[in-house]
């Protein structure tokens, strides 16, 4: 498992690549990247798909809390922090 | 001529005609092995490549079992969603001609997934999950429907490629044969109705919209079919089946010019009435 640091930086990189506009040093942890559509419907299946691998857990989005995919650190609390904590 | 009601009609009435009970209709065995083909090999997501090509005979079948359980999830999924928006539209203003139809569609979509969830629970205990969300945003007028009826037809008509395949492919098992040929059955009819649908839907609303909203349902369309695809190729599947390294079998396998044939293949009808009726303006990368 990666650590905090190298998995909010490995999302990072993923979304300013997957936008294609935004560099990854302008997007914050708090970014809201559905909101401001840095992320499309679309898109999030690949993100689903990138989370699957970071944490070697199938996501099942029908679970999931509103919110969950709302920026970095949403996205780190609900797919990662638990696993993380438990492994440190 | 035949109106775009008397349509509608004559698919009530074969629907009607073809009426089925779908916990009497099929005979499931106890269980399905990994010694039986489920998915035709030809159709298994990663056929040609030089990781399938690595496998056993033995491996390729435990493979396609799982590949049947991912296609089937993915038929349920699609079907969900499917009945969620046609459930909505049940006598809404202006459906007066549709209405009776959706009636017989929920009816058909709900058996078709019984069938597929019957053999996911039965044979693997499980479906896989959705990965598919929609935000909630504002639409043009007519905007909303025509891309629900534009992803349900991408949807419908690369599934029933594979239905229409594996319905008369002997070297499967009996019961995932049987389940193809079933939904095959009712599809021809509802991709017959979308057809019309959407091509009426889009006549009738796609002037109204502006050069912004036209490109962007483009756009979304190229896109939605390339996700579509992307939900075949499920590492899930290919970790339960026993394969090393799923994600990295994935993006390979999606990169693989032997699968960008076949999805291109596959795709042929569907892209061609899109195109033909100038939804589509251009392919869609595959």
């Amino acid at each position: 498992m990666k650590t905090e640091i190298e998995i909010r930086q490995s999302l990072r990189e993923w979304i300013a690549k997957t936008n294609g506009k935004i560099r990854a040093e302008d997007l914050n942890d708090d970014t809201p990247i559905i909101e401001r559509r840095i992320i499309s419907s679309l898109q999030l299946t690949d993100l689903i798909l990138m989370l699957e691998r970071l944490s070697d857990n199938l996501i099942d989005v029908e679970m999931l809390k509103p919110g969950a995919f709302r920026d970095i650190n949403a996205i780190y609390r609900n797919f990662f922090e638990t696993a993380n904590a438990q492994s440190s | 001529m035949n109106t775009f009601a008397d349509t509608v009609a004559k698919l009530c009435s074969v629907s009607i005609r073809d009426y089925i009970n779908p916990y009497s209709y099929l005979n499931w065995p106890e269980t399905v092995g990994f010694d039986e083909w489920c998915t035709s090999p030809e159709l298994i997501s990663l056929y040609g490549t030089p990781v399938y090509d690595s496998l056993s005979t033995a491996e390729q079948k435990r493979l396609s079992f799982y590949e049947a359980i991912n296609f089937f999830s993915l038929n349920i999924h699609g079907e969900k969603s499917l009945i969620e928006g046609l459930a909505q539209r049940l006598y809404r203003k202006g459906n007066d001609v549709v209405s009776p139809y959706i009636h017989h569609f929920l009816d058909e979509e709900n058996k078709h997934m019984i069938y597929f969830g019957g053999f996911c629970v039965r044979y693997a205990g499980k479906v896989y999950p959705d990965r598919k969300m929609v935000f909630a945003r504002e639409y043009a007028p007519g905007e909303e429907d025509f891309l629900f009826f534009a992803k349900v037809l991408v949807f419908e008509e690369i599934v029933d490629v594979y239905n229409k395949r594996m319905a008369k492919d002997e070297r499967i098992a009996g019961i995932a044969r049987q389940i193809n040929f079933l939904h095959h059955r009712d599809e021809s009819r509802h991709l017959a109705f979308g057809r019309l649908l959407l091509k009426d839907l889009f006549d009738r609303y796609s002037p109204t919209w502006s050069a912004e909203t036209r490109e962007g349902v483009r756009e979304y369309l190229k896109n939605y079919i390339t996700t579509t695809w992307k939900e075949y190729y499920n590492p899930a599947a290919y970790k339960d089946a026993g394969l090393k390294d799923p994600f990295d079998i994935q993006e390979e396998a999606l990169r693989s010019e032997t699968t960008r044939a076949r999805r291109r293949e596959i795709s042929t009808g569907c892209i061609r009435f899109l195109m033909e009726t100038g939804i589509l303006a251009e392919q869609p990368q595959l």
